[in-house]
């Protein structure tokens, strides 16, 4: 993996300011759809080896990277709308970005304006990624103010209708709370989904049972997606479960189970966008397995990818969703090599420059109160 | 003996308030939803939702699967947007089964986020009717030490109506602790007009002492009652502090009284180490140890389950006798 982040911010901020047009249009509104989903691949990816750069230079604790799960959550976050709910893990980097930000309004024609599908979050969208840098850093100006670290925390601007609730360090324990913002849905009477990530080792818990059979049986609204790279930290899917595939499971509750291809994400666009018709007619929970490569270790600070076969590893990386992605796009005529140099220097320089300007940001106030109730 | 037309038609059984607590706050605020096993057609195990099916609906009355992780979680969830949950577990043991969603989800959330969680557990708990091991323990201390939770014990009618009902408005996750043993035995007055918004640090001086100050909460408070009312005869005036709200707690109170009757006790029929007659204790000793005659007495459960006898139990349960005979040393000392 080419470490594209180290590129002046220079020449990027030109590239920047160039703005609209200036990459070749189409009016293939499926070339335009990849188009803005590798647009979002893109900038998690420079995010990410952003981040596990600074954790390098010491200048992160702790860092768990998305790097290699891009395709099939920005393309699972393109399928659901403002007013949907969204529950993450700590490689959903894809799918926060592509929930929070327009990327018209932070990349102005980085990729055409007539992509997007969905009805995206209002607000502003430079702000929140900026807001989202200081989380990861722990600043005053994060999401949970330096109290709770990287993806743990939440955002909620109803007058946006963005809902996205972060994770605690138990997988698994989020799927029933997923599935309870389905349940407000449902009560409230609209026709709002919840999308929730996990990795194939919280399938291994109570919650994952408890959550699922109950959301089955009262058809909520909800979308539960496995983001299955076949590594839970050090313990390999054969010490994990014992069936075929994840997906089987969603027969034992009663509702539809399926497994896709992970890397591919107009495959798991289109997997998930019959998975939100289901929810929102009010027919109940889609349970999807997205088949990944491990390209990371659990954490950037432990030694756990050494245990993936060199050929297993070798494997994951000859499918790395961004170069298939980039290649697909080029095959198709729809990008040129150079034009994809130009997103990337382009995300990567948001990326740097957001980044900065979040570590120039203020620290927590050590004596600022924080209160255990609500009033 | 009173005539049929001078009883107190607001006096009402103990499993009635609670009823109507939450009947009442169902009609007043269309958020509130109701959660647990066999609380639809059934009514619930001890009936206090029979009647709410049909006046509410079954969007609104909710059977759950046994599955109490997933329940509170769901309700976590819901609660974040909007709705008001209220989760009946059929024996506050059973909790049990959802401590990491209660402790490390609910409970943390709003230290976490500053997003509120407004939900209720009804826990149905406590001894005396010979249930066993897993139908009668008295787990609050559990909770007393998880921050983020309000914790809520009712001895009286009218506490567990208002109570309740303020439980349901508050922000944030309560743990309402019912006694089955009150259910159908504690009756008295209830006003249905007086209902707060929220659960603040609160205690009951159920009788004025100046000899030894008693702080006691659920079933307890009625034993010690009992108790000092037979000291009195005896000339020992005990000071009764009843606790109906454990989280926060209403430290002020207790060592006001300490200080005027410089002996204390606690009287919890929940086991001792670690019990939250410990923490009192603590405080007490924190901040009036000096104004103490005599070292702070705990009356508890011995560190036991409960067993399944109703004469085995009965010797673990704090007794009205054993609470003199141990208030009468107390005294003594």
């Amino acid at each position: 993996m080419v470490d594209h982040a180290r590129r002046s911010s220079l020449s990027d901020d030109k590239a920047t300011a160039e703005g609209p047009g200036s990459i070749r249009e189409l009016d293939d509104s499926v070339h335009d759809s990849l188009r803005e989903m590798h647009g979002y691949m893109r900038l998690a990816r420079e995010w990410d080896l952003r981040f596990e750069k600074m954790f390098r230079t010491g200048a992160l604790s702790k860092w768990y990277s998305s790097v290699g799960n891009e395709a099939t959550t920005v393309a699972a976050a393109c399928a659901i709308e403002a007013g949907d709910s969204l529950l993450t893990l700590h490689r959903d980097s894809g799918a926060i970005l592509r929930h929070y930000l327009d990327i018209h309004e932070i990349l102005p024609g980085l990729v055409p304006e007539t992509s997007s599908g969905r009805k995206s979050v209002g607000g502003d969208s430079r702000q929140r990624f900026l807001r989202l840098a200081c989380q990861m850093l722990g600043r005053k100006h994060g999401f949970s103010a330096g109290h709770e670290r990287s993806y743990h925390y939440n955002l909620i601007e109803e007058q946006h209708g963005l809902i996205h609730i972060g994770m605690i360090s138990h997988l698994g324990s989020m799927i029933p709370v997923a599935a309870g913002t389905a349940f407000a849905f449902q009560q409230q009477g609209n026709h709002q989904v919840a999308l929730n990530f996990i990795g194939e080792g919280a399938t291994s818990t109570g919650d994952f049972h408890e959550a699922l059979n109950i959301a089955s049986v009262w058809k909520l609204p909800f979308i539960l997606v496995i983001e299955n790279n076949r590594w839970a930290f050090s313990t390999p899917a054969s010490q994990q479960y014992a069936c075929q595939q994840l997906a089987d499971r969603g027969q034992g509750y009663g509702i539809p189970g399926v497994q896709v291809d992970g890397n591919d994400p107009e495959a798991v666009f289109a997997v998930m966008s019959s998975a939100v018709d289901r929810a929102r007619s009010g027919e109940g929970p889609t349970l999807i397995e997205a088949m990944l490569g491990r390209h990371r270790g659990h954490s950037e600070a432990d030694d756990s990818l050494d245990l993936v076969p060199a050929d297993e590893q070798d494997g994951y990386s000859s499918q790395d969703p961004l170069d298939l992605v980039e290649k697909k796009l080029v095959d198709r005529s729809t990008l040129s090599v150079s034009d994809l140099a130009e997103i990337r220097n382009r995300c990567a320089s948001l990326v740097m420059v957001l980044v900065d300007e979040a570590m120039s940001m203020p620290q927590p106030d050590p004596e600022s109160p924080r209160r255990i109730h609500a009033d | 003996m009173p005539t049929e037309s001078s009883i107190d038609q607001s006096e009402i059984l103990y499993i009635d308030a609670i009823s109507d607590a939450l009947r009442d706050e169902m009609r007043a605020d269309p958020a509130v939803v109701l959660m647990g096993q066999d609380i639809a057609d059934h009514g619930g195990a001890f009936k206090i939702t029979r009647g709410f099916l049909d006046e509410f609906g079954d969007q609104r009355i909710r059977n759950t699967p046994i599955a109490e992780s997933g329940t509170i979680g769901i309700a976590t969830g819901a609660a974040m947007l909007g709705a008001k949950p209220v989760i009946e577990m059929q024996f506050a043991d059973f909790i049990s089964c959802g401590f990491n969603q209660l402790v490390n989800v609910a409970a943390k959330m709003f230290w976490r986020t500053e997003h509120p969680v407004p939900m209720v557990i009804r826990l149905p708990g406590g001894g005396g009717m010979g249930a066993g091991a897993f139908h009668s323990q008295n787990i609050e201390a559990w909770f007393l030490h998880t921050p983020g939770l309000k914790v809520v014990t009712p001895s009286f009618s009218g506490d567990a109506y208002r109570l309740l009902r303020a439980a349901i408005r508050d922000p944030n996750p309560v743990l309402y602790f019912e006694h089955k043993f009150l259910y159908r035995r504690e009756r008295s007055a209830i006003d249905k007009n007086t209902t707060p918004d929220r659960i603040e640090a609160e205690s009951n001086v159920l009788r004025s002492g100046t000899d030894i100050t008693v702080i006691s909460w659920g079933w307890m408070t009625h034993r010690t009652l009992e108790a000092a009312s037979t000291l009195a005869e005896e000339g020992i005036e005990i000071e009764v502090i009843d606790l109906p709200v454990l989280c926060p707690l209403d430290i002020t109170t207790i060592l006001e009284s300490v200080e005027r009757t410089s002996r204390v006790a606690i009287i919890h029929e929940a086991t001792s180490t670690g019990g939250f007659g410990a923490e009192i204790a603590a405080q007490i000793c924190q901040d009036a140890i000096w104004t103490l005659d005599a070292p702070v007495l705990r009356i508890t459960y011995p560190d036991s389950p409960p067993p399944f006898h109703k004469d085995l139990e009965a010797t673990r349960i704090p007794s009205a006798e054993r609470i003199c005979s141990e208030l009468r040393q107390l005294k003594r000392q």
